[in-house]
């Protein structure tokens, strides 16, 4: 099989991961060798669904011993089956990176023989780039459950990002989807990135200030940063009842104890037939989106997660941002005075954003600010002017200062465009007329081609949701 | 009147390359920015002297009228007076030069190419002079700190047509306001785009009261709108330039940026691929930026003259294609957001968004079969190759195929 075969069939299995970012670390680069990173990553180029490619994001094999339900690459479908050798990869990459096609590589891999074998032949990979090409631009491997502790320490060594996916947002549905993963296996390895990475910034910072008296000790100068760029972690919306009070508190459980630098979420994609799969094809695409928007909240806004979301009211609000939504539910702190309030109040009124309210603080000590200053300024003033006053007047005049005026106006349906899945009138999540309808992923998946005629598939049974409280993985986060 | 230099005209080429020169953060120019030198007693009389004296450079002309230079000069009504200038940096500052020496304020500065004037609008073709211009930037550094330069001077690469106005508004403004943007014992120094080597006038510290900092006043707003746009292209270039691999083991890209960014992208790349010898050449504005051992210098060319492509051209580029076909989920097909990341205009210079190989690139495949295309890779084939951008009668022209192929 050629190359770019090979490329073909492991850029198409890797393509339902989520999580593809450059950032998070600043290397520059050194005469004589090739790549250099920076902490706010770049994009290379945008494929027709919008997401973004930064990385060479492959599978070094999609042969895998696991049979999860939800993957494309599970071990019972009858998928093309292909594997890189190392010295393949890392050409291709070096190739492509020469190109300015990629800032570098984001391996992950399907279980090959065992997770150390499988972890081995990446580790190889990333040996050859960092050491036989002095590749300096960005990696990110994927650290595979159940990797002995050794392998991970070299991963995490030769790469910038490790991440150790979640798969699941609960204990439960992860028995049931992917009976072969433990829990205990994906949180080992995340408490071990943690605990390294922590361990490598103190002694890194140690030595940096020659605090360490006794020069017999070889230090750990000359090593490379362990994961400079943090650790991630991704999970599966849609696929299982958890509701987004869930999901969040597991994401900021994750952020306090694993100090992950980002958790994604994924929109569950339906790619195969399963009866422990819902069978209606509707993907949460908007639900993705809020999880996203309440995420940001979370990391830059300063939110807590008990602000964005109650118990009582489980899911996010689909015609409204949460940010809107929670100034919406707190009107006895609007209006304020952009001339006198705080950043961390400035950041709080929707339409400010981090820039904005770092804008308004600078420009406000030189001048007062009106409707023409802030314009200038680049905030959302359309959305702002509601929660805002100028010089003790309010900015949006003639309207009732009341919830259901306002949540009138800043309720806007997300923009999902003209042409996809988000286009037509169907409301996301609705049950389907049909038992079991098919996408073209699925029949790919069977070996069909999309438009093409299918006999019926057999009617599947419908999943029933159950209720989920009890939240197992925070529990074992917490532990830790 | 032993001032005033009698050479008006310089050298067209030579003023292109300076101009070049000073937009890429010349490291003495920076330092003279940090230390302003106070004019002394004979200097200063000289400046009012030439304030009063109507400048010999300026070359007036009334449209639609043949009056007298002189009597326009000092009679003109402020809206009626346009400068048109060479569309350098340089040639900016001795636009703003002149506002100040004559007393007046002109309600057009424009490029000399670009201009239509008014009814009844005088114009006057101000030619550029590198002292002066280097007076306004002294002036400048010192009103308005090394920053209110750095952004002077990205917001100049801008194509916007009222981008010389703008300009002169924040110059004036920073001016009479003295209040410059020190970045002297700031702490964000190093890591701050507002100053070191990739100066680009956007300073993160907020705190100071300087006329940079004074973001709603229209003249500060404008120039910063400027220069976020600048800023903005350039991050795009560095997203959307596809290097090809050239036969004597040179790396070229082409691009179409909105301005001309090239020399705030090139000390990234020069950096980055400092193994590789590259060019990027900007059709747009016919402007090169050519690296070579992570240096790097600029050069004005109005044509280019390629090689052959390298053996891996055609099946990495073929690779690539595949990969990013791919790697799309069709479930969330969503153009409109890929085009509003990926701006349509720059598609034709992407090379996974053209739908079939251009015929160069399969044409020169044709002379390679049967060789491997990974010992294209080899890194002794590409660090053998020098490149000289060859001085020609019309302009510079810059020849790839002229230099030494490495077999």
């Amino acid at each position: 099989m050629e190359t770019a075969d090979k490329l073909e069939i492991l850029a198409d299995a890797a393509k339902y991961d989520v999580a593809c970012t450059s950032s998070g670390v600043n290397r520059g680069a050194v005469f004589g060798q090739l790549g250099s990173a920076s902490s706010a990553g770049c994009c290379h180029s945008f494929t027709p669904d919008g997401r973004c490619i930064t990385l060479l994001k492959v599978l070094m094999t999609n042969v895998c011993i696991y049979d999860c339900a939800y993957c494309v690459n599970r071990a019972s479908n009858d998928v093309p089956r292909a594997a890189f050798t190392p010295r393949e990869l890392a050409d291709l990459t070096i190739a492509f990176y020469r190109r300015n096609c990629i800032e570098g590589l984001f391996l992950s891999s399907g279980v090959i023989g065992n997770p150390d074998q499988t972890s081995e032949l990446m580790a190889r990979t990333l040996r050859i780039l960092r050491y036989d090409y002095g590749f300096r631009g960005y990696l990110h491997a994927k650290a595979v459950p159940g990797t002995s502790p050794e392998l991970i320490n070299e991963l995490g060594q030769l790469a910038d990002r490790l991440s150790v996916n979640m798969e699941l947002p609960s204990h439960q549905s992860l028995a049931l989807l992917a009976p072969q993963k433990s829990k205990q296996n994906i949180v080992a390895p995340m408490r071990q990135i943690r605990d390294t990475i922590a361990t490598d910034r103190d002694v890194r910072a140690l030595m940096g200030k020659n605090t360490v008296y006794g020069t017999s000790v070889q230090t750990r100068h000359k090593q490379a940063p362990f994961a400079p760029a943090g650790q991630s972690t991704q999970m599966i919306i849609g696929a299982t009842p958890e509701s987004d009070y869930h999901v969040l508190n597991l994401s900021a459980a994750l952020y306090r104890t694993m100090s992950m630098k980002r958790v994604f979420f994924s929109a569950y994609v339906p790619v195969n037939s399963d009866p422990r799969l819902p069978s209606n094809d509707a993907m949460q695409l908007n639900r993705e989106h809020r999880l996203y928007q309440a995420d940001w909240l979370l990391r830059f806004y300063k939110f807590d997660v008990t602000e964005i979301i109650d118990e009582s009211h489980p899911f996010l609000e689909t015609d409204i941002d949460p940010k809107a939504n929670w100034a919406l539910n707190h009107l006895d702190l609007f209006p304020v005075e952009v001339n006198a309030a705080p950043y961390a109040m400035l950041l709080r009124v929707p339409g400010i954003g981090v820039k904005g309210a770092r804008s308004i603080i600078a420009a406000r000590r030189q001048r007062k600010l009106g409707e023409d200053e802030l314009r200038k300024l680049g905030i959302a003033f359309k959305r702002a002017k509601f929660f805002i006053t100028c010089n003790g007047t309010y900015a949006a005049p003639g309207i009732d200062f009341s919830r259901d005026v306002l949540h009138a106006q800043l309720s806007a349906p997300i923009n999902g465009g003209r042409h996809g899945r988000r286009a037509d009138k169907a409301i996301p999540g609705q049950m389907s007329l049909f038992e079991s309808v098919d996408t073209p992923e699925k029949l790919r998946a069977r070996g069909l081609q999309p438009g093409q005629n299918t006999p019926n598939a057999a009617p599947l049974t419908s999943y029933a949701p159950r209720s989920c409280t009890t939240s197992d993985w925070n529990r074992l986060l917490e532990a830790s | 009147m032993t001032r005033i230099k009698t050479k008006l005209t310089p050298n067209i080429d030579n003023s292109r390359n300076t101009a070049t020169n000073a937009t890429c953060g010349d490291k003495r120019a920076n330092q003279v920015c940090t230390a302003p030198r106070i004019p002394d007693v004979i200097e200063r009389r000289r400046i009012l002297g030439e304030m009063i004296e109507p400048s010999p450079s300026v070359q007036t002309m009334e449209c639609g009228s043949d009056a007298q230079s002189d009597t326009v000069s000092s009679h003109a009504s402020a809206s009626k007076v346009a400068y048109t200038y060479d569309g350098t940096l340089e040639g900016l500052l001795s636009c703003v030069f002149a506002a100040y020496a004559n007393r007046e304020d002109p309600a057009d500065i424009m490029p000399a190419d670009s201009f239509q004037p008014r009814l009844g609008q005088a114009v006057r073709s101000i030619s550029t002079d590198l002292t002066r211009a280097e007076r306004v930037r002294v002036g400048v550094c010192r009103n308005c700190g090394p920053a209110g330069f750095a952004a002077v001077r990205t917001a100049s690469l801008s194509d916007n047509p009222t981008m010389s106005m703008t300009v002169y508004r924040f110059i004036r403004h920073g001016m009479a306001q003295n209040r410059p943007h020190s970045c002297a014992g700031c702490k964000r120094q190093r890591s701050c785009s507002g100053t070191g080597e990739g100066n680009l006038g956007l300073c993160s510290n907020s705190a100071q009261p300087s006329t940079l900092n004074d973001l709603s006043h229209p003249a500060v707003a404008g120039v910063r709108k400027l220069v976020r746009e600048a800023t903005c292209e350039a991050e795009r270039m560095r997203q959307f330039i596809r290097f090809e691999h050239m036969d004597n083991g040179v790396w070229f890209a082409r691009c179409n940026p909105k301005a001309s960014v090239v020399p705030l992208i090139m000390s990234h790349f020069a950096a980055r691929f400092n193994t590789q010898p590259f060019i990027i050449y900007d059709e747009t504005h016919h402007l090169a930026g050519v690296s070579e051992n992570g240096t790097w210098q600029l050069v004005r060319t109005d044509e280019i003259t390629l090689p052959g492509y390298a053996p891996d051209e055609a099946p990495m580029r073929r690779a690539w294609k595949r990969f990013y076909d791919s790697v799309s989920v069709e479930s969330r097909y969503h153009p409109e957001l890929q085009r509003q990341f990926m701006p349509m205009r720059l598609w034709k210079n992407i090379t996974e968004m053209q739908e079939a190989l251009p015929r160069a690139v399969r044409a020169s495949e044709q002379q390679y079969i049967g060789t491997s295309a990974h010992d294209a890779l080899s890194a002794d084939r590409l660090n053998q190759t020098d490149l000289t951008p060859v001085q020609s009668k019309g302009g510079m022209k810059l020849s790839l195929a002229a230099s030494p192929t490495c077999q």
